[in-house]
């Protein structure tokens, strides 16, 4: 400081007219460094101002991309899941309603069984003879109340046989409704076989009604997307990010059991692959045990894409029943092979453990080196166990995967446009902060420089 | 015939390989070759001196055993273990008992440690000893066969009272980088009578063995170990 003074032996005189000089240049410089000042302002502030709204159309534009690609991804998956139900259809109309000809068939037949039935039933037993009207007309014969013998037996004779003839008739007519009554109830088996034909065709009708009301759901569901408004696409949006977390949460799980499902057969591996190079600093015994592992989540992959559950690889998709059945068969077999095969390694494993155990001990010196031989086979059998159920476990992150890849696209997405917005805002931000403090500097400025300004104000009014 | 079908297959590859994707596949097999390596920085090799000299030619028997239960055990497929003696004339190859190079099968190597239990044993039982001791002759052949072995991690066990005395006519200087890389361990230290009449002598005597070895680029020093902590302090080293 001292070395700008220009009376160094007088500081304060030398700050004043330092002072003094430097507003009077400020003074005479004020137009060109307002202008300097405001350039720079325009220049920094106006730029980051620019920056900042080319950013937000920026973000508008991923924005309007990610809800077109949000959209256009559901409406092929729409289009997907209906095809899938049509071929359902398809299959359910062949296998539940092939067989209707034939239930129809029988229920005609047992509806002829119970009208030839009740045909039968309805034939009328012939009434017993017309004795009464005979009677009645013998009796109505003058001399019957005087006490005429003759008629007297006749009459008798009559009420004898009219007697004889109404129990008779009543036994046929008895005889004629236990054999109705029997027929009846030969018919109720006949009733229970149509009930029972009737409920399996309701039931197949109704499989068939399901999987067209299925239809009618996802066609729904597809026009919803295809029109493509705020709410669908808030629906879409939140659907991926809910299938995100799961998906991850899933896959995390699966991480973990591919990790023990490593450690399970990372060490007796190196028994069968030589340890003795290494590739990017692994060995290669756990590159081979780590290829295992990959391998059953590819077959898992290929088994789920055989099943149609997922739809990873459209090809596989494309294929006919028969080739996807082989592929299916080939997964199947290649992943017990390979469940086997760990199930071996586990043994292997348990083996090698106690080996060392025993080793050790040895080594040691000490002489009780007996191994519990109930808990060690214990242990073989909860490790092979575990090294033939994991593989099939792993197996199934096919079906996370697919929905991780495929609502990752969308969220990272959202991620992305959230960043940019916070850098468009953080832009902004600062544009503004620049521009006031380039405007607080020319106020500061102006305000250094008052004492001349006001001279100059004053010979202004007096002049 | 072949030959002509053969190169004229791998002229239709090269004609049909655009060069990018020539370059990323030649690239990618480069780098995948060049991350292949072998085993020997990740390998431990231990080597053990065992003074046979003097006094600590009793401590022998309990020597072994500290080797047995400590040291092998704690040998993992690929390490090696190279045992060596201190005696009148220590940098001598004669003076290397037994070596052991573990297999990468943990059944064999398991079978190479029995086997070199035995070996100890059987030295264990030999009764030799020695009027003079070179511990310095013994630490430089130790660590030139240490250094031998490439391995990532060296460590050097002394098995001896620490006193060192040369026979007439014997020189030995270190090299600057004599225990480059190498961790020294002085193990089951005895004291001497002169140690236990005056403990500033035996501390002295350490202090100047580990300032000799630091001096000479040995990577650490110990004279504190506890055989039951050895398995700890080479997994702590790997």
């Amino acid at each position: 400081m001292s070395s700008l003074y220009i009376w160094p032996q007088m500081p304060f005189l030398s700050i004043t007219v330092l002072i003094i000089a430097s507003m009077v240049f400020l003074y005479l410089a004020r137009t060109p460094m307002h202008q300097a000042l405001e350039s720079l302002n325009d220049g920094i502030a106006g730029g980051l101002e620019r920056t900042a709204e080319w950013i937000k159309s920026v973000v508008i534009k991923m924005q309007e991309k990610n809800k077109k690609v949000l959209l256009e991804s559901n409406i092929a998956a729409s289009e997907q899941k209906i095809a899938q139900e049509f071929k359902r259809v398809e299959v359910s109309y062949t296998k539940h309603l092939a067989e209707y000809p034939a239930l129809h068939l029988k229920i005609d037949e047992s509806i002829s069984a119970i009208d030839a039935d009740f045909q039968e039933c309805g034939q009328v037993v012939p009434e017993a003879p017309g004795w009464n009207d005979a009677v009645e007309s013998i009796a109505n014969i003058k001399g019957t109340a005087s006490g005429d013998r003759v008629i007297e037996k006749m009459l008798k004779e009559l009420h004898k046989s009219a007697v004889d003839g109404e129990k008779m008739a009543l036994s046929e007519m008895q005889k004629a409704s236990t054999k109705r009554h029997k027929i009846l109830s030969s018919l109720a088996p006949i009733w229970k076989k149509v009930q029972k034909i009737m409920s399996e065709v309701n039931t197949r009708v109704e499989l068939v009604l399901e999987t067209s009301g299925k239809i009618e759901k996802y066609m729904a569901e597809y026009e919803k997307v295809r029109k493509g408004g705020d709410d669908s696409i808030d629906m879409l949006s939140s659907k991926a990010t809910k299938l995100f977390v799961f998906s991850i949460i899933v896959i995390t799980v699966a991480g973990f059991g591919a990790f023990v499902n490593f450690q399970l057969i990372a060490l007796p591996m190196s028994e069968l692959v030589p340890a003795g190079t290494r590739v990017l600093g692994m060995q290669v015994s756990d590159i081979s045990a780590l290829v295992i592992v990959t391998l059953e989540i590819v077959l898992g992959i290929f088994l789920m894409e055989a099943l149609m559950v997922t739809n990873i690889f459209p090809q596989i998709a494309s294929l006919t029943l028969g080739k996807r059945r082989i592929l299916l068969y080939a997964a199947i077999l290649g992943l017990f092979f390979l469940a086997s095969v760990e199930a071996a390694l586990a043994v292997l494993r348990e083996n090698i453990a106690e080996t060392n155990a025993v080793t050790t001990q040895a080594l040691a010196g000490k002489a009780d080196t007996s191994v519990s031989i109930e808990g060690s086979q214990v242990t073989v059998i909860g490790q092979a166990t575990l090294g033939f159920v994991l593989p099939w476990i792993l197996a199934m992150v096919a079906v996370p995967l697919e929905v991780l890849i495929e609502s990752s696209q969308h969220v990272l997405n959202r991620l992305l446009i959230l960043i940019v917005i916070l850098i468009g805002y953080i832009v902004g931000i600062a544009g503004h902060l620049l521009s006031t403090i380039m405007k607080t500097i020319i106020h500061i400025y102006d305000a250094y420089i008052i004492i001349p300004t006001q001279i100059e104000n004053l010979v202004k009014r007096k002049s | 015939m072949i030959i002509k079908k053969l190169f004229s297959t791998a002229l239709n590859i090269t004609t049909r390989c655009t060069a990018t994707r020539c370059t990323t596949t030649l690239a990618a097999t480069l780098i995948l070759l060049s991350s292949c390596s072998d085993n020997k920085e990740y390998e431990t090799a231990i080597c053990a001196l065992a003074d046979i000299s003097g006094t600590y030619a009793k401590e022998k028997k309990s020597m072994v055993k500290i080797i047995q239960a400590g040291i092998v055990p704690s040998l993992v497929p690929g390490d090696s273990l190279i045992l060596m003696t201190i005696d009148s004339n220590s940098f001598n190859e004669e003076n290397i008992k037994g070596k052991l190079k573990l297999d990468y099968r943990p059944s064999q190597a398991n079978k190479q440690k029995i086997n070199f239990a035995k070996q100890l044993d059987e030295f264990a039982d030999k009764k030799v000893s020695a009027k003079y001791t070179d511990i310095s002759g013994a630490m430089m052949l130790c660590s030139s066969h240490l250094k031998s072995t490439q391995a990532g991690t060296q460590l050097m066990f002394i098995f001896s009272d620490m006193k060192e005395e040369l026979k007439p006519g014997i020189k030995r200087s270190f090299n600057k980088d004599e225990f480059e890389n190498i961790d020294i361990v002085a193990m089951n230290v005895i004291k001497l009578n002169e140690d236990s009449a005056n403990p500033q002598v035996f501390r002295s005597r350490i202090k100047k063995w580990k300032k000799r070895a630091l001096k000479h680029s040995a990577k650490s020093w110990d004279s504190t170990l506890d055989p039951t902590e050895i398995t700890n302090y080479i997994d702590t080293k790997r």
